[in-house]
């Protein structure tokens, strides 16, 4: 008993260990899993994140005009759970230290996190794709010696004939050379 | 109704409110103050998470049984997507290994605190249930930094993790320990030798070495009893083949050896999370998902309350066939019939509480 007492009193000396939140801010640790936020200019709608959403909190649709789509994440119906930023594979999702989630009844079909990715004119046969971000044709062109801006802007067919054309010529010119 | 024939009475406890706030509901026997007879009543809070399971797919199942028990949060999805790994033979990196036991014996720690605290609670000892739930604190604060919450930790993913931890993290995690393991020294000296503490357990819930044999108690309960058992020794999985740990028993089988063999677990937790940030080998955190073939898994692990065995089957596609988990408080639950037997009605929120149920995990 007396040894609890010594502690009692320390805990008495040391006064209330809770934060007085409303008065000050209360900050989150640098990874707390708050708020998901999406980078719209690194997204490129692969939907990985919406397949593997536990809440089915993401909805990816293209526009009928075919000019790109909308993303749109429901925070009410997000789980936390980091899966979205986990699987991302250009790191366009990630989860914000913001814990705040009090909003009016009247906000709750406002509540998401919303962005439209634009599509553009493919430079080569003129259809709409989403060009891809340079963290993406960085990391799949990281041993090619070719024009990554060009073929970012180019859908998947120009893009595979392209590179064709491209291999083909370095390889001609290294078999003259052999 | 008592009579002079039928000295005994019936009294309903619960379901609300017996020891945690989870609902259980008892049909006793009483004589005076003292249980004559106990009938247990299940599934108030029945969420049909198995049926649940077969209608997501693999990755969103690791949400779902993160969300079973909160207490055990992060075994349910740790052994689940260890048996994913079974099923398909995913080789999990050493380092997932290592990070995979230290969001357990986190955890673990938390867990055997709050019910150390609400042991306290129940004698009617505010004060010190009040300081071990500050101590829980620093805790929850290290689960925060670490995983980004205080009680779902999200550290699993299917072939390894999804955190990793670095120089600061690791220095924040150790002089966290150093003060839980001051604390915990300091609580364990006062839950053994407090008067008021050792006069409301000791002696109250026997359950004997034989009793918890036949009944097949896990966990805690067990290794209060004096049964040496312990999933981490007995199937070593993830990085404990590497650790070196003792399996901590007590031989009196009262509420007291339990709560002590959770005191005493929470020191070797300790270490074990002192070993892992000691030895935590270098190299990727998980590993590319090969299909998932038809076949079925078994996985076992040692949650803070026991042996917790999930049974997956699948069919080839990307949701499962079966998903079945048993877990530790579905096998303490018939202890409480023994350990009520004859117990006096004021102690049944100690009894009930010294095989820390868990009522979310197993009426899921």
């Amino acid at each position: 008993m007396f040894g609890f007492l010594k502690i009692l009193a320390a805990n008495v000396a040391k006064g209330p260990s809770t934060d007085p939140f409303p008065f000050v801010e209360s900050p989150a640790p640098k990874r707390f899993r708050g708020k998901v936020r999406l980078n719209p200019a690194l997204c490129v709608g692969c939907a990985i994140c919406r397949h593997v959403c536990a809440g089915g909190a993401i909805h990816i649709a293209g526009r009928p005009d075919g000019s790109g789509y909308d993303f749109t994440l429901w925070h009410n119906t997000c789980a936390l759970c980091g899966l979205c930023g986990h699987y991302c594979p250009t790191g366009a999702i990630s989860m914000s230290s913001d814990w705040h989630s009090a909003h009016p009844q009247t906000e709750k079909y406002d509540w998401c996190e919303r962005h439209f990715v634009p599509f553009l004119a493919c430079e080569g046969c003129g259809e709409h794709i989403r060009p891809l971000p340079s963290a993406l044709t960085g990391r799949i062109y990281a041993d090619n010696d070719v024009d990554e801006a060009h073929l970012a802007r180019l859908c998947p067919q120009c893009r595979q004939l392209e590179t064709a054309l491209h291999l083909g010529r370095n390889g001609h010119e290294d078999h003259k050379r052999a | 109704m008592s009579s002079l024939d039928n000295p005994t009475s019936t009294l309903p406890i619960g379901p609300v409110h017996v020891a945690l706030e989870e609902p259980m509901y008892f049909r006793l026997d009483v004589e005076g103050e003292t249980v004559r007879g106990v009938e247990l009543t299940a599934g108030h809070v029945h969420r049909g998470m198995e049926a649940l399971a077969l209608r997501r797919t693999l990755f969103q199942n690791i949400v779902l049984t993160e969300r079973v028990c909160s207490l055990c949060s992060n075994s349910h999805p740790f052994t689940y997507c260890m048996a994913v790994e079974n099923l398909a033979g995913i080789p999990v990196p050493e380092r997932a290994l290592y990070l995979r036991v230290m969001a357990e014996e986190i955890k673990r720690v938390s867990s055997h605190l709050f019910n150390l605290a609400v042991l306290a609670h129940i004698i009617g000892f505010k004060s010190l249930f009040m300081h071990v739930m500050e101590v829980r604190e620093i805790m929850q604060d290290v689960k925060e930094t670490l995983y980004g919450n205080r009680m779902d930790l999200a550290a699993n993913c299917i072939g390894g993790v999804k955190y990793d931890m670095d120089a600061e993290l690791t220095r924040f995690l150790l002089s966290s320990l150093d003060r839980v393991e001051g604390a915990v020294r300091k609580i364990a000296k006062i839950y053994g030798s407090d008067v008021m503490i050792l006069r409301r357990t000791r002696g109250v819930g026997l359950f004997g070495r034989e009793d918890a044999r036949g009944l097949a108690v896990v966990g805690p309960v067990a290794r209060g009893s004096g049964l040496p058992l312990d999933v981490r020794r007995e199937a070593p999985y993830a990085a404990y083949p590497r650790l070196s740990f003792e399996v901590v028993t007590e031989q009196d089988g009262d509420v007291h050896s339990r709560a002590m063999v959770r005191m005493r677990e929470m020191e070797v937790s300790i270490d074990i999370l002192r070993q892992c940030a000691r030895d935590l080998p270098a190299g990727p955190l998980s590993v590319l998902l090969p299909e998932i073939p038809a076949g079925e898994a078994l996985a076992r692990s040692e949650a803070p309350r026991g042996e917790l065995v999930y049974y997956l089957r699948t069919d080839g596609t990307e949701t499962p066939n079966r998903l079945k988990w048993r877990v530790p408080s579905y096998m303490n639950w018939d202890a409480l019939g023994v350990m009520m037997k004859d117990c006096k009605v004021s102690d049944i929120p100690l009894i009930v509480n010294s095989i820390d149920p868990c009522i979310s995990c197993t009426e899921r």
